[in-house]
């Protein structure tokens, strides 16, 4: 069966819940299709209809409206009789998402993210029409490292471009792994539950291009369409290099930096970072040279390697004081505001932490999602932006970061494990009067440059961050006030 | 595939163990190296780290490296990280465990290095029991010397000194007290146990602010676990965590009233029993004392008296022995 149905028949695709695989071949007149979110739960489920290529587009539709939605569109023979909130009009043999005028859709490219809520995650025959399941050359994978950097904080080369990285673990002693990370970031599970090929390129064109023996795939167990989905995917993927094996870790968050993610996948009972130098691409995987790639770094390969071209573009998941969350796929040259655009946010901006969940704070977003824009702004560039809004309070909000990072470090190294617990008391003590900002700088400061692992290394930041843009909120607090009105009075906490 | 995975040098009896520690790739230079420290050229063999090269040269600033152990294959651990040191190639990098890379510049004095290495000090003693003067290891404690080195007069995060968050003392082990208020989670003593003692007693269990010494066993108590005593961990020990039970009170200095135990809260006593500080088969050696071996058969004590070098039982001859401290003995 070819994706798009060129006869009269119209096809049905449900995105974005699970009962849309219950829908299929319960109509005759129509294909319907369970296909993966489109990263905007918004306005999901969102209920698509096409017919010689024209798609309407149903948001927050229930999926059994289906039917309905059907018999009305073979009728009329016109999907745009059956009250569709969005119309677009496409190729007929459209193989990525036609982009409805709808909220959440209005800004970016969606080229990494183009098969979400289009294809169906796990079906060959869908990737291969879209020109998936590609058998690049080596060389050209290896010549695409020079140009593709890493993405997100699970990513063994987060900024830095791969190939350097790619080649210590070709010229390594061993059978070289590849592990995928799609842990840690909403993104990543998104696309390992709604386009597991792309990844799956990406990691088989790179296991290729390294000579890799073993393929994984890692997400996060409180993730189960990912880790389903991409067990399925695995199953079905045609000629794999290296058997792929799913490994679903623990959902803690520090399960996704590189070194606990193998940790996890060997089967450690207790989360803790690796030692390094040397790093996984010397040692990794039960000591082989071991490649850890961000299933968006993944995927931007793969997208790379069809498209002969550099996908320039970043995937960022906008949350926080926001109506619902949404993920959108930006250009690089967009900015944070085009981002935070895509969503509706409960009041006006106030500020966003940028980068993860210990990312940095701003006012400003008129900030470029490139990695140079984000690094020289001291923001973070995992790829999420945490809206907040005018009435919430800075001071608290990176009391709980700092605190959250106290409980949810491994507990390895004395930076990170007691820093963070020094870090949240000093937090604290702004209630009592004590605003010690020097201290505060130090302390972050050092944790950055002497803890192990990236965790530690970023839990500071959104204080520090937070010093440098809201200095008088920090004062007016040890002054007693808190100016959003949310903390609670000082003689309460004392 | 898996069957290519195993480690044929690993011996059998480790396979159970779960230390609960990560599994660390080995550190040290590939080939041999020199390295500049503050000024002066440093030659290193081959699996060399830059605290070799520190160690090597009388450096600008101390570097204290706490965790280190450096024999026996202890560590690094590289886990309190006040031995950062500045490089012009790979900027601040703890010492203990950055390899002797050949043509490495290194700074101690270098103002973020120090820096590290002063704050990384002071966050260690910020969960640190500071009672030193009811400390059985006190004057032989390597946080003590490093603090007095560092020339630590008031840790800027405080110290670990409030009376409901300590941790009871588990002094249930007739030979070897555990008092986790002092512990730093070097990680000395799991390494100790398992890799070297293969015994597979202790682990580093927990996260956060909750990461402690534990049993793999899931025991409570020192007691309780499969412990035999053989006190490597209480040897390796840098601080008064560890201390073997006959000298928990060894150099303290002599408060009426005042101990540790009673400073601190909660005690797990031993039940039924006490025990002497020793294990039977050293009293049944002749009265004249001085066995040079003394200390090195400990580690079979736990299992019979009897069988140790065809010695006589011990049960029934109180008193014989040189160790004896008028105690009931098992």
């Amino acid at each position: 069966m070819t994706l798009t149905s060129t006869a009269g028949d119209p096809v049905v695709r449900v995105s974005g819940t699970a009962q849309g695989a219950e829908l299929r071949g319960s109509d005759a007149d129509a294909t319907v299709l369970a296909v993966g979110s489109t990263g905007v739960p918004a306005v999901e489920p969102l209920l698509s209809v096409t017919r010689r290529g024209r798609t309407g587009f149903h948001a927050r539709c229930p999926p059994e409206r289906a039917k309905t939605i059907v018999s009305t569109v073979a009728e009329a023979g016109d999907v745009t009789t059956a009250d569709p909130d969005a119309v677009v009009e496409h190729d007929p043999d459209a193989t990525r998402l036609p982009v409805p005028e709808l909220p959440g859709f209005g800004v970016g490219n969606r080229s990494v993210l183009a098969a979400c809520g289009w294809r169906r995650p796990t079906n060959p025959a869908d990737h291969e029409a879209a020109g998936g399941f590609g058998n690049p050359d080596p060389a050209a994978v290896l010549d695409a490292g020079t140009r593709l950097r890493g993405r997100g904080w699970g990513d063994r080369c987060q900024d830095a471009f791969l190939a350097e990285t790619w080649g210590t673990v070709r010229d390594g002693d061993g059978d070289a792994a590849v592990v995928v990370n799609g842990h840690g970031n909403p993104a990543d599970a998104l696309l390992l539950a709604g386009a597991p090929f792309e990844v799956l390129d990406g990691a088989t064109a790179l296991a290729r291009a390294v000579d890799a023996e073993r393929l994984v795939v890692y997400a996060s167990a409180a993730d189960e369409r990912a880790v389903e989905t991409a067990r399925e995917a695995a199953t079905t993927y045609p000629d794999p290099p290296a058997p792929i094996d799913v490994v679903a870790g623990p959902p803690e968050y520090r399960a996704a930096e590189p070194t606990m993610a193998l940790e996890a996948i060997e089967g450690n009972h207790r989360l803790e970072a690796r030692l390094r130098p040397p790093g996984p691409e010397e040692v990794g995987l039960h000591g082989r040279p071991t490649l850890v790639h961000t299933s968006r770094t993944l995927a931007q390969l793969a997208i790379a390697l069809r498209d002969g071209r550099e996908p320039e573009t970043r995937v960022v998941t906008v949350t926080g004081d926001v109506a619902a969350p949404a993920t959108v796929e930006l250009r690089e040259s967009d900015s944070l505001a085009d981002a935070v655009d895509a969503v509706e946010v409960e009041g006006t901006v106030k500020a966003a932490c940028v980068g993860g969940r210990f990312g940095g704070l701003t006012r400003d977003l008129d900030v470029g999602v490139d990695p140079e824009a984000l690094s020289a702004a001291n923001l973070g560039t995992d790829g999420t932006v945490h809206v907040l809004a005018e009435d919430s309070c800075v001071v608290e909000f990176v009391g709980r970061r700092a605190r959250f990072a106290a409980e949810g470090n491994c507990g390895r190294c004395v930076p990170c494990r007691e820093g963070t617990t020094q870090l949240t008391a000093l937090l604290r003590a702004v209630y009592d009067g004590e605003y010690d900002a020097d201290g505060i700088e130090e302390l972050g400061r050092v944790m950055a440059t002497s803890s192990l692992c990236s965790f530690g290394v970023r839990a500071g930041r959104p204080a520090r961050t937070a010093l440098a843009a809201f200095e008088s909120e920090f004062a007016a607090h040890a002054d007693g006030r808190c100016p959003a009105g949310q903390c609670v009075e000082p003689a309460e906490v004392t | 595939m898996r069957s290519d995975e195993r480690d044929v040098d690993v011996p059998p009896l480790t396979e159970g163990i779960a230390p609960g520690t990560a599994t660390d790739p080995a550190v040290g230079s590939d080939g041999p190296a020199t390295v500049t420290v503050d000024g002066t050229a440093v030659s290193l063999e081959s699996g060399a780290t830059l605290l070799d090269a520190v160690e090597a040269v009388e450096t600008d600033e101390h570097v204290a490296a706490l965790c280190h152990y450096g024999r026996e294959g202890i560590g690094p651990r590289s886990e309190c990280r006040t031995c950062m040191v500045a490089t012009d190639e790979h900027g601040v990098v703890p010492a203990c465990s950055f390899p002797a890379e050949d043509g490495l510049t290194v700074r101690t004095g270098a103002t973020d290095a120090a820096e590290a290495r002063d704050v990384n000090l002071d966050l260690v003693l910020s969960d640190h029991n500071l009672r030193c003067t009811t400390c059985g290891k006190n004057g032989r404690c390597e946080l003590q010397d490093a603090a007095i080195e560092a020339g630590v007069e008031e840790p800027r995060y405080g110290v670990f000194d409030d009376r409901d968050e300590y941790e009871p003392l588990d002094d249930t082990s007739p030979f070897i007290a555990i008092d986790r208020n002092k512990c730093i989670l070097c990680n000395r003593c799991v390494e100790a146990c398992n890799d070297v003692q293969v015994e597979g007693v202790l682990r580093m269990e927990g996260s956060g602010s909750d990461t402690r010494i534990g049993f793999q066993s899931d025991a409570e108590t020192m007691a309780d676990s499969t412990c035999v005593s053989c006190g490597h961990c209480a040897t390796v020990c840098p601080t008064g965590a560890l201390v073997e039970d006959g000298i928990v009170d060894a150099t303290t200095i002599p408060l009426p009233g005042f101990t540790q135990a009673n400073s601190v809260g909660e005690t797990s006593e031993r039940a039924g029993e006490r025990s002497g500080p020793m294990t039977p088969k050293k009293r049944a050696e002749p009265t004249s004392g001085g066995d040079g071996k003394a200390g090195d058969a400990a580690g079979n004590a736990s299992e019979d008296g009897s069988d140790a070098d065809g010695a006589p039982d011990v049960n029934g001859t109180p008193g014989a022995g040189v160790w004896d401290d008028g105690g009931d003995w098992p």
